[in-house]
C-alpha cells in the first residue's frame, strides 16, 4: 500500500484545504449576508394593530374585529384558517377576503403573534347594535349549548366568548354563517358545526336582537 | 323655434365643439375667467419667546408641510411616523428598499442608478397646483416636465381591429376628423345655425374644419397629422389609410385617450428629477430630526387647552403632550386608536371609505419603445393591467423602469392576486402591444394601496354615489371632520380635501389648518 500513504497525506491537505476555504468562505458570507441585512430595512410581522386598533380593541372603520381578550387557541385556529384559505374563502366575505394575506405568516410568527395579543388587556367596547335583548335571550338559548350561558365560550368544545367582542363583527359573522359565506368550507370543521347552529336564526332583525342579548351580558 | 343664445351657452356650445382649449381662449377674450394668481403665502404669526408644543401624527405631505411651517415660526413639533419612512403615498422606490404591503412584502431589486426608480404613489404635478409648486421652490427640488400624453403610444382594444394595437395619433386623429365631419354637418342644421351671426358661423366652421383636417367640403378624408406612411423628408410624404369610424367605436378607450390631456392632467405636468421624494427629502432636510419613525400612534385625546397622544415605539408606550395636534393618521384607521373624539366627528371617520388604487412597475431590460419613435408617455388598453407608461426620464440611456399598470378605481382586481399572478397578468396584458413584452422585462414590483402597511387604502372616498358628486349629508360630514376638535386637533392630508388623492389637497388642508390655528395662537398671545 505505498501509494496510499501520500494519498492520505494529500487528503489530510485537501481536506484541511477545506475547511480552511469553508471557514474563509463562511465569514465572508456572514460579513455579506450581515451587511445586507443593515442595508435592508427590516419589518416583522407584528402588524395587527394597523388594522384591529390600539392594543387589539378592534376598528369598525376597517372592519377588523377585538382581538384583546379573544382566547389564545382561537386566535391561533382562526389565523390557520386565514392562512389555509378555510376561511375568507367566499367572494361576499370582503373582511374575510381582507385578512387572508395578512395571515400569510410562518408557524414561529403566528406563535409570536398570539403570545403578543393575547396579552392585550379586555376593555370595554361601544355598543352600535340595537335590538330586541328581550326576544335576543330566547334565541340566545340555542348558542348557549356551546358558547354557554354567560357567553364566555367553552374551549373544550372549540366555542369561543362571544361577550364583549365588537357587536357589529357578531352580527357580520353571524350572517356570514346564516348566507354560507362561512362555515363551508370542508375543511373547517368547527366551523361547520357552527353553520348547523344557524338555522333558528330566520332574519337580520333575529341577528340585532341576538347581538343586543350579548351586548348586555358581562363582557368578561 | 330659434332662439338666442346667452354668452354663457355661446361658451358651452363652443366647449362642446373645439374642445376646453377653444372654450378657454374664447372666454379669456371675454374677460370671464379669473386671472392667474401665485400661490397665496402663509402669514404666520413667528412665536418669538413663547413656546408651542406641536404634534404631528403622520409625515407624510400634509404632516411635513405642518413640520415645516410651523418650525420656521418657532414652534416645538414632534412627527410620529408609524412606518420606517416619512412621505406616505408619495413613495418613489429604488434599489433595496422596502415595500412593507402586507401579505406580499417586497424589496425592489431594480439596478441601482439615479434614473432607475418608479414613483409607485402621486407621479404628477399639474402646473396649477401653485402651493405645491411654491414648496418645490422653496425647498429647491428640481423639477422636470413629465410627459403624460405621447402620439406615438399605443392604443389596444381585444374589440377594436382585431386586437391589433394602434399609435394613440392614428386614434386621435382619426377620431378627431370623424367627430369634426359630424359637427360640421350639424353646423348646416338651420336650428343651430340661425343662433350665430354669419361672421360667428363662419369663424366656428372654420375651428371645426380645423379641428378635424377636414376637405374643402368639409369631409374627413384621412390626415397627414397621423404621420405618413411611407416618405415624407427626402420624398413627398404618402397619406396613411384611414381607419373606419365603426372599427374605432368597438373600443370604448377614447375615454381615456381624448381625455388624457384634460382636467387634472390638462395644465402641463412635472415631476421631481430624480423621484417624487425629492420633496419628501426637501421638507426633511429642514424638519428631519423632529421625525420619530416606527412610532405608532395609540392614543389621542383631546383636553381644554391641548392634546395627549400616546404612542409605541421600540415596545415602550411613551407619552407627548401638546398645545396642538395635526392628525393625518388615515381616518379608517383612527377609529381603531384609542380617543375622545365627539361623536359627530366618529361617524364622519367611520363613513369615509378606502381607495383601492393599485400600481406595478417593471424593470426594461432595454429602453425598447425608443426604438418605436415613443419616448414617455402612456399607451392604454382595455385590460385589467389599463396603462403602460414609458419613463420620461432617463432618455437614451441603457434601461429604464415602466409602469406596468396603473387602476385607480378598480385596484382590487389585482391586489387580491398573489404577486406571481399580478405579474403574469401584467405581462399577459402587454404583449398585446409588445409580443415580447416577458423578454424585455425584469425585477417587477407591485403595490397594492389597500394593504399598505399604516394606510390600509389609497385616497380617501367621500363620495358613494360616483358620478353623481357629493351628497348634502357628505358634505356635512366633510365639514364636522375639517373643523378642529376643542380648536385643538386638526384633521389633515388629501383626505380632509374634496379632490383627494392630489399633493395639492393634501397641502391645502394643511395651510387651512395652520391658518386656523394661528387665528387662535394670535389671540391667545393678545
Amino acid at each position: 500500500m505505498q501509494i496510499s500513504v501520500p494519498l492520505k497525506a494529500f487528503h489530510k491537505i485537501w481536506l484541511l484545504g477545506i475547511r480552511v476555504f469553508a471557514l474563509v468562505a463562511a465569514s465572508y458570507l456572514g460579513l455579506s449576508a450581515l451587511a445586507v441585512a443593515a442595508e435592508k430595512e427590516s419589518y416583522n410581522d407584528r402588524y395587527c394593530t394597523t388594522c384591529h386598533g390600539t392594543d387589539g380593541r378592534g376598528n369598525e372603520g376597517i372592519e377588523a374585529p377585538r382581538l384583546a381578550g379573544m382566547e389564545e387557541w382561537y386566535l391561533r385556529r382562526q389565523l390557520e384558517n386565514f392562512r389555509a384559505g378555510i376561511r375568507g374563502y367566499h367572494p361576499m366575505d370582503t373582511a374575510g377576503i381582507a385578512m387572508r394575506p395578512m395571515a400569510k405568516l410562518t408557524d414561529e410568527s403566528i406563535t409570536d403573534i398570539v403570545d403578543w395579543v393575547g396579552g392585550w388587556d379586555y376593555e370595554p367596547t361601544e355598543i352600535t347594535i340595537e335590538g330586541n335583548a328581550q326576544t335576543g335571550e330566547s334565541l340566545y338559548g340555542v348558542c348557549a349549548t356551546c358558547h354557554g350561558i354567560d357567553a364566555k365560550g367553552n374551549a373544550a368544545i372549540g366555542a369561543p366568548s362571544l361577550a364583549g367582542q365588537n357587536d357589529w363583527y357578531l352580527a357580520t359573522q353571524l350572517i356570514n354563517f346564516i348566507a354560507g359565506h362561512r362555515g363551508r368550507h370542508e375543511d373547517d370543521v368547527y366551523g361547520q358545526q357552527m353553520a348547523a347552529m344557524v338555522d333558528t336564526l330566520t332574519d337580520e332583525s333575529d341577528v340585532r336582537d341576538v347581538v343586543a342579548y350579548i351586548n348586555s351580558l358581562e363582557p368578561r | 323655434m330659434v332662439k338666442s343664445v346667452s354668452r354663457r351657452e355661446f361658451l358651452n356650445l363652443l366647449g362642446a365643439t373645439g374642445g376646453t382649449a377653444a372654450a378657454l381662449r374664447a372666454g379669456t377674450a371675454l374677460n370671464l375667467l379669473p386671472a392667474s394668481a401665485s400661490a397665496a403665502a402663509l402669514d404666520l404669526l413667528n412665536l418669538g419667546s413663547n413656546r408651542r408644543k406641536i404634534a404631528i401624527l403622520g409625515g407624510g405631505i400634509s404632516g411635513l408641510t405642518v413640520a415645516y411651517e410651523l418650525n420656521k415660526q418657532g414652534y416645538d413639533c414632534t412627527v410620529l411616523e408609524a412606518s420606517h419612512r416619512c412621505g406616505g403615498r408619495v413613495l418613489t422606490l429604488r434599489h433595496g428598499d422596502l415595500i412593507d404591503e402586507i401579505g406580499n412584502r417586497q424589496y425592489c431589486e431594480f439596478d441601482d442608478e439615479p434614473h432607475m426608480y418608479f414613483n409607485a404613489g402621486a407621479a404628477r404635478i399639474p402646473s396649477t397646483h401653485r402651493n405645491l409648486l411654491s414648496y418645490c421652490k422653496k425647498l429647491n427640488v428640481e423639477l422636470e416636465v413629465f410627459i403624460n400624453e405621447n402620439k406615438t403610444s399605443f392604443v389596444q382594444d381585444d374589440n377594436m381591429l382585431g386586437g391589433k394595437p394602434i399609435r394613440n395619433i392614428d386614434y386621435t386623429t382619426n377620431m378627431r376628423g370623424f367627430m369634426a365631419e359630424l359637427m360640421a354637418k350639424a353646423m348646416s342644421n338651420e336650428a343651430l345655425d340661425a343662433p350665430f351671426t354669419e361672421s360667428e358661423g363662419e369663424t366656428l366652421l372654420g375651428m371645426i374644419r380645423s379641428f378635424g383636417d377636414l376637405s374643402e367640403d368639409y369631409l374627413y378624408t384621412g390626415s397627414f397629422r397621423a404621420g405618413y406612411a411611407k416618405g415624407g423628408f427626402l420624398k413627398h410624404g404618402v397619406q396613411k389609410d384611414m381607419i373606419a369610424f365603426r372599427d374605432l367605436l368597438k373600443s370604448r378607450l377614447g375615454r381615456q385617450v381624448m381625455g388624457a390631456n384634460e382636467g387634472d392632467t390638462g395644465p402641463i405636468l412635472m415631476q421631481p428629477v430624480g423621484g417624487m421624494d425629492r420633496i419628501i427629502a426637501g421638507f426633511l432636510h429642514h424638519v428631519g430630526d423632529q421625525v420619530k419613525y416606527r412610532a405608532m400612534v395609540t392614543s389621542v385625546q383631546v383636553t381644554d387647552n391641548g392634546v395627549n397622544v400616546a404612542y409605541d415605539q421600540d415596545g415602550v408606550r411613551h407619552n407627548l403632550s401638546a398645545d396642538y395636534c395635526f392628525n393625518c393618521i388615515p381616518t379608517h384607521l383612527m377609529v381603531g386608536i384609542e380617543h375622545n373624539f365627539p361623536s359627530d366627528y366618529v361617524k364622519a371617520m367611520k363613513y369615509v371609505r378606502r381607495g383601492e388604487a393599485y400600481k406595478a412597475a417593471f424593470q426594461a431590460k432595454r429602453r425598447f419603445w425608443e426604438d418605436m419613435d415613443a419616448y414617455g408617455g402612456i399607451s392604454w388598453s382595455n385590460t385589467k393591467s389599463r396603462q403602460l407608461w414609458y419613463p420620461t426620464h432617463g432618455i437614451h440611456k441603457a434601461k429604464g423602469i415602466l409602469l406596468g399598470a396603473y387602476d385607480y378605481g378598480g385596484g382590487m382586481y389585482h391586489t387580491v392576486m398573489s404577486q406571481d399572478e399580478r405579474i403574469e397578468s401584467h405581462i399577459a396584458d402587454h404583449e398585446k402591444i409588445h409580443p415580447n413584452f416577458r423578454e424585455l422585462v425584469e425585477k417587477p414590483v407591485t403595490i397594492g394601496w389597500h394593504r399598505m402597511n399604516h394606510m390600509l387604502g389609497c385616497s380617501a372616498r367621500w363620495s358613494r354615489n360616483f358620478g353623481q358628486g357629493w351628497s348634502h349629508e357628505e358634505e356635512s360630514l366633510y365639514h364636522t371632520l375639517q373643523a378642529p376638535v376643542n380648536g385643538r386637533h386638526f384633521f389633515i392630508g388629501d383626505q380632509i380635501s374634496m379632490h383627494s388623492a392630489w399633493q395639492e389637497s393634501a397641502v391645502m388642508s394643511a395651510q387651512w389648518a395652520l391658518n386656523h390655528m394661528d387665528a387662535q395662537v394670535r389671540v391667545e398671545l393678545a
